[in-house]
């Protein structure tokens, strides 16, 4: 007698597309993202040739005289003491995009685990104490707290970067929090919990996951909020210390504005908008790419 | 009555709240803050001079013992003297009435026209009018709120623009020269606001329409108006209210900041940022712990009025 071969055919895989996949896939179609999203890479590059100290090294030598016009030299003429306004505009994307980076990638990770921890024990002694944080760092005017930090950091580059993560988390825990106790309620954890996977691991590898694609979309709002905020700040006197920014470039043309000369201002805030809006307009389609509700 | 002891509850719910803020701020702002002992001293000081001038200050004292002072000030409302030397009370008198009639008309402006074109874009939804809404929401959301000040004061104010309203500056004794100088700052904050409510408005709006209790309404044959004012806009009312309360401690401190600073008006904004940048540590004590007041009225004020709208909401 023949061995009975147990082995059927090898049953179909589910050819089920991964959020991820589909997102992919819906984002390829959306034009508006699409260009933005090439906006975005433009900026990025000009910012990593500054990185790489291929441009704009000369952002700081007085190359001209006050106020030139618009010329070869000067592609955006010269500010009042007759520094090229373009290699000021371009340094300032790539100090734009630093602290937009630290800012998005550190504050999404802290709203991220500790939103996950409260969500996760949520109505336990944790989660009271972890609104209330969230809560009164809510409560607290957002330029007098970053004041106070710098002052409490005596003049500390990274003051401004402290002060935007210890405020910016917050929004993102919270959602996060929203979204954990909707998924600790369901099968799988439960499933999990039963055959005994630690909390912990819960925690990161089971749930934390599945709220990656809220953290996408928080991280690049928080991205143009601390782009948005530096601006403010540095105007202030609070912000950006050593260096050139974009904030620093139009505290400078308020000077200039006055007296007719607009070429400062204008690079300074065309350059901002540009990028601000284009990553507006590419965590709009991540958002919509990212959305299970809506058919595409 | 209900609503009273209600609130009052609210409010002893609310102190963990100050007392984290006050805590914060204290810990930030006066014992990491800077040193003040020598900007109060003369040239050359004796070792005694100084170890007075710190005892004043209260630098010998623990932690807990400095921050209970600093809680007593709040609660009596007593924050001593501004750097100026006058008193930070007589200073709050004088600039919060300022800020309050700057930033109202904008404040209003902005919700209402942020709603009319939510509305809008809502009852036309998916066509040309919505899309140009949203389109140009987009726009004012991408916008620096430095750059629309100081453009809408190249454009209205500047010699180069329209050249209608006063570059900088502030007088109200009279109304013509309250409204030529709130012009600007007005349009500066509606602007600045436009995008993000719009947004928001709309996608509550829109929210409401797909459901399936306004199908309903449509399908018994009620009026398109009355469903919209009743059905829709009705149950659209707990998010709006949120959203209006909400953005009040941000304007009063934020908005007021920049607006304040940049126009040269003094109101409380323009103090605020002196006090920052000058260090002055009893009027940032003062704006500190009244914004953490305010916020703490919101939140109740917020709870209230979710049970005026909303019956089915119990104040417990």
């Amino acid at each position: 007698m023949n061995a009975v071969t147990l082995a059927g055919p090898a049953p179909v895989r589910q050819r089920g597309e991964s959020l991820w996949r589909k997102a992919a896939r819906k984002f390829g179609r959306d034009r508006i993202g699409m260009l933005a999203l090439g906006v975005v890479l433009l900026y990025f590059v000009a910012a990593l040739g500054v990185w790489l100290g291929w441009w704009a090294g000369g952002w700081g030598d007085l190359t001209g005289v006050k106020w030139e016009a618009v010329s070869r030299a000067h592609w955006f003429g010269t500010n009042i003491i007759g520094q090229d306004i373009f290699h000021r505009a371009i340094y300032s994307t790539a100090t734009a995009f630093e602290v937009g980076l630290v800012v998005a990638l550190v504050a999404t990770a802290i709203g991220a685990v500790l939103g996950a921890v409260a969500g996760f024990f949520v109505g336990t002694v944790l989660d009271d104490v972890l609104l209330w944080c969230m809560g009164v760092l809510d409560a607290i005017p957002f330029y007098l707290f970053v004041a106070a930090v710098a002052y409490a950091l005596t003049g500390n580059a990274w003051a401004m970067h402290v002060a935007m993560v210890a405020t910016f988390w917050v929004g993102t825990a919270r959602l996060i929090r929203g979204e954990v106790i909707k998924l600790r309620g369901m099968e799988y954890v439960l499933a999990a919990h039963s055959i005994g996977v630690s909390q912990v691991a819960i925690i990161f590898r089971h749930i934390l996951p599945n709220t990656s694609h809220i953290l996408l979309v928080q991280a690049s709002i928080t991205f143009v909020s601390a782009i948005k905020a530096e601006v403010i700040l540095s105007f202030l006197g609070i912000g950006i210390r050593d260096g050139m920014s974009w904030g620093l470039m139009i505290d400078e043309s308020t000077k200039e504005v006055l007296a007719g000369f607009y070429n400062n201002f204008l690079a300074a805030s065309l350059l901002m908008f540009g990028l601000v809006m284009a990553f507006n307009a590419v965590a709009d389609a991540l958002q919509d790419a990212l959305d299970p509700r809506k058919v595409g | 009555m209900e609503t009273l002891q209600y609130a009052l509850r609210k409010l002893l719910a609310g102190l963990p709240l100050l007392f984290g803020v006050t805590l914060v701020s204290f810990a930030l702002m006066v014992y990491f803050g800077p040193d003040l002992t020598y900007s109060l001293l003369g040239k050359n000081p004796t070792p005694e001079q100084i170890l007075e001038v710190r005892q004043q200050l209260g630098y010998d004292q623990p932690f807990l013992q400095r921050y209970l002072g600093f809680l007593r000030e709040i609660v009596t409302l007593d924050f001593g003297n501004a750097s100026t030397g006058e008193p930070v009370t007589a200073l709050l008198a004088k600039t919060i009435p300022v800020s309050l009639i700057l930033i109202l008309p904008g404040f209003i402006l902005g919700h209402v026209v942020g709603l009319l074109l939510a509305l809008a874009a809502a009852y036309w939804r998916g066509r040309w009018p919505d899309k140009l809404i949203m389109a140009v929401a987009v726009l004012g959301m991408s916008v620096s709120f430095l750059i629309v000040i100081i453009g809408f004061q190249i454009v209205l104010s500047s010699s180069d623009g329209l050249d209608l309203f006063p570059v900088r500056g502030w007088n109200a004794s009279s109304l013509g020269s309250y409204l030529s100088y709130v012009t600007v700052p007005t349009l500066a904050t509606m602007f600045v606001a436009l995008g993000y409510d719009t947004r928001f408005y709309r996608s509550v709006i829109v929210e409401e329409m797909s459901r399936d209790h306004v199908r309903t309404a449509r399908a018994f044959g009620l009026p398109e108006s009355r469903i919209f004012l009743r059905n829709i806009l009705k149950n659209c009312l707990i998010p709006f209210i949120t959203r209006i309360m909400f953005s009040i401690p941000q304007v009063a401190i934020g908005g007021a900041l920049l607006i304040e600073s940049y126009f040269g008006i003094p109101g409380i904004g323009k103090a605020t940022y002196e006090a920052i940048v000058t260090g002055d540590q009893p009027v940032l004590k003062a704006v500190v712990s009244l914004t953490a007041i305010l916020f703490v009225l919101v939140v109740v004020l917020n709870d209230i009025l979710y049970r005026v709208v909303d019956p089915r909401v119990t104040l417990r």
